[in-house]
């Protein structure tokens, strides 16, 4: 080959480049996944933990090769997290933004449940009815725990766990394990609805397994004394104390019952208070509380997925874990669906997703299999955590 | 009524009249700024739980009570920092721009403090924590006595303050006819800005005995405690100090009172049908501080 012919050669080098690099670009579309929740106001930390789960799980998901779309092309994952501030007007107007995107197929969220039931409330309820001009979006919830919401609406999928099973569930091993605890005394934050309805559901299963709940102690979200809800407590002595509250008021009330001398055999706690919050606001005072949970650094799964999210600057825990599922559920629903994600296939890749997740019998999660409920909720494995030392340790796994 | 029922609403009260030192301190500093700029700076309570949030980046290498100190000295920067942004610019004639720029201050100052710590609650260092009085059937809280003690100080510090320095001669000049002070060579911004940052002092300990008195310290804290401030300045008497010590006492009473006799879903309604009943019957407060010769 003469060096004027290799010249020629070497120049068309660049041109070649150019041609594969687009093809490539071509082959990977951008795949977005919308999702919204709490990322600033006093919740901040929720939308902050689930967007970094989210983040995590589309990493390795796009590190592992992406997702394979319906005309074969490869997709990687893109979290888009909007903003909602646990307000439930501004939920709304997120979801609706979510809605008008053309790149929009689905989306996760939202964290609270005072989001979560307006929202649902916009969607269409019965899907195909044509008198309802609700929003046709299939929306797949992560952290709002509110029990049931779901039925609401055909489009609205849930991966949230049963709080009702976790707490009759933990109920009856109490009953069996602890069989010195024969009385309750309740503490509960009127003005949350997930605190509200929680109590109502822990007070139910505690009495129908026997066990005697001799009343409530009531506080607000932001109140700043409790020293009247402990005395009410400290009167009744009661062998278990339940606290349906979020972390700021849940070690408020602890620190309280510290300065009473109130000392119940048992402490039983809210889903939510299984974090790093009530740790870092009163690790002593909590010592001992036991909460049942969806997620605990149990299983190899489970440990890497935390590790990732710790990579990311977040913390693992129940709420954040769901979101990491959810985004390997829909990486597998795209897939089975044939999503196209392409602007012109933005209302069929809709209604494929919501016509998956509908048919979805089961996913596997974090700590096992999760099964679904025909009004589309779902049936997650749990256990029971114990704060020891300034940590949750694993205190029981039920079958 | 039992006895014992009797024993707790007792008990009940008088905890709330203790932890009512923590908003008759948020009042003073709501007070002290009203009586010298007939101004209300609805930022005070966040500014006071922002310095409350700051002093704890010492809380691991100095011992609590100079975490304290700390909080109140941050405070006291804080507050020069509320004055230059909301008022020392603002036409000070048009009472709503100041109102408005507070209001947004105190908004801004909640959110910096969520995003700085993504909302979780942290822990607040008490002194006297464990300490607890036993008075008959009745309880005292050791470190309410000591937030007690401190607002009387801080009440008696002020008073002095006021009445025998001449920075205190240039604030009351100042508070009853500014431009006759001025006429008398003071510096109208300079006392201005001295107040907000004693005032901001104040808020600082204010901050910090709220979170000792919890426990926690939560980003949450900041409009309660702005409500309460109010609702202790009006009762008090706007202007009046020890009003507002007072009115804390009472707010904190009552409050407990009625989440005793009531429950917690009607309590405030009664702390507020009692802030409309002084509005109505006594609008100038318990201690309505007398008008200036203008």
């Amino acid at each position: 080959m003469t060096s004027r012919s290799i010249r020629r050669v070497l120049s068309l080098v660049p041109i070649a480049a150019a041609l594969m690099a687009s093809t490539v670009q071509a082959q990977t579309r951008e795949v977005k996944i919308y999702a919204f929740g709490a990322k600033s106001g006093v919740v901040r930390i929720f939308g902050l933990n689930s967007e970094a789960a989210m983040k995590a799980a589309a990493e390795q998901i796009n590190k592992a090769g992406g997702v394979t779309l319906g005309d074969g092309a490869k997709g990687k994952l893109v979290i888009e997290y909007l903003d909602d501030r646990c307000n439930a007007e501004e939920g709304i107007n997120a979801l609706r933004r979510i809605a008008s995107q053309t790149d929009a197929f689905v989306a996760v969220g939202p964290t609270c449940s005072n989001v979560a039931e307006p929202a649902f409330g916009i969607l269409q309820k019965k899907v195909g009815d044509a008198s309802d001009s609700g929003l046709q979006f299939p929306l797949y919830t992560d952290v709002a725990a509110k029990g049931g919401l779901a039925a609401m609406s055909q489009w609205a999928f849930r991966n949230v766990p049963s709080e009702s099973a976790m707490y009759k569930s933990l109920f009856e091993w109490i009953k069996a394990t602890h069989p010195e605890v024969k009385t309750i005394w309740g503490g509960v934050e009127k003005d949350f609805a997930h605190s509200n309805a929680t109590y109502n559901v822990m007070k139910d299963h505690a009495s129908k397994i026997g066990f005697d709940v001799k009343g409530q102690s009531e506080w607000l979200l932001a109140d700043t004394s409790f020293s009247t809800q402990v005395r009410e407590m400290r009167r009744a002595e009661a062998d278990l104390v339940m606290i349906s509250a979020h972390p700021f008021t849940t070690c408020g009330v602890l620190k309280e019952m510290q300065r009473q001398s109130v000392k119940p055999k048992m402490l039983v706690g809210l889903t939510s208070s299984s974090s790093l919050e009530t740790l870092q606001g009163c690790a002593a005072q909590a010592e001992g509380m036991v909460i049942p949970t969806s997620f605990a650094p149990v299983t190899a799964d489970a440990r890497k997925a935390a590790q990732a999210v710790a990579a990311g600057g977040a913390n693992m825990d129940l709420h954040n874990a769901a979101a990491w599922e959810n985004i390997f559920t829909l990486k597998d629903l795209i897939e089975k669906s044939k999503i196209m994600a392409r602007p012109d296939t933005t209302q069929a890749d809709r209604n494929k997703m919501r016509e998956a997740l509908a048919n979805m019998k089961e996913t596997t999660g974090l700590l096992g299999k999760i099964g679904r409920t025909d009004d589309r909720e779902a049936i997650k494995p749990f256990l029971f955590v114990q704060a020891q030392k300034g940590e949750w340790a694993v205190a029981h796994k039920p079958n | 009524m039992s006895w014992i029922d009797l024993l707790d609403l007792l008990q009940s009260v008088f905890d709330g009249v203790m932890f009512g030192t923590t908003y008759a301190l948020i009042g003073i500093g709501f007070t002290l700024i009203f009586g010298v700029m007939h101004k209300i700076n609805l930022s005070y309570a966040a500014a006071s739980i922002g310095a409350a949030y700051l002093s704890l980046l010492v809380v691991q290498i100095v011992p609590t009570p100079l975490v304290y100190l700390c909080a109140a000295l941050l405070g006291g920067v804080l507050g020069a920092l509320v004055y230059l942004v909301c008022f020392r610019f603002l036409p000070l004639n048009q009472p709503l721009a100041t109102l408005m720029s507070t209001v947004g201050m105190l908004l801004l100052l909640e959110e910096a403090i969520v995003h700085a710590t993504a909302g979780m609650p942290q822990n607040y260092p008490a002194v006297f924590a464990g300490v607890v009085f036993d008075i008959g059937p009745f309880m005292v809280r050791g470190d309410l006595l000591f937030v007690f003690a401190l607002g009387c100080l801080a009440m008696v510090g002020l008073k002095l303050m006021l009445e025998k320095t001449r920075l205190g001669l240039a604030t009351r000049a100042v508070a009853q006819q500014s431009v006759a002070a001025q006429l008398c060579g003071m510096s109208v911004s300079n006392t201005n800005a001295t107040t907000f940052v004693i005032a901001g002092f104040l808020g600082g300990t204010a901050g910090a005995m709220t979170g000792a008195a919890i426990g926690v310290l939560s980003p949450l804290l900041t409009l309660p405690m702005t409500v309460k401030g109010l609702v202790v300045t009006v009762i008090g008497g706007l202007g009046s100090i020890p009003g507002a010590i007072i009115a804390g006492l009472v707010v904190g009473g009552v409050e407990n009172l009625f989440q005793f006799l009531r429950g917690v879903s009607e309590r405030d309604i009664y702390v507020m049908l009692m802030l409309f009943a002084f509005l109505v019957f006594r609008p100038g407060g318990l201690f309505a501080a007398p008008g200036g010769r203008d």
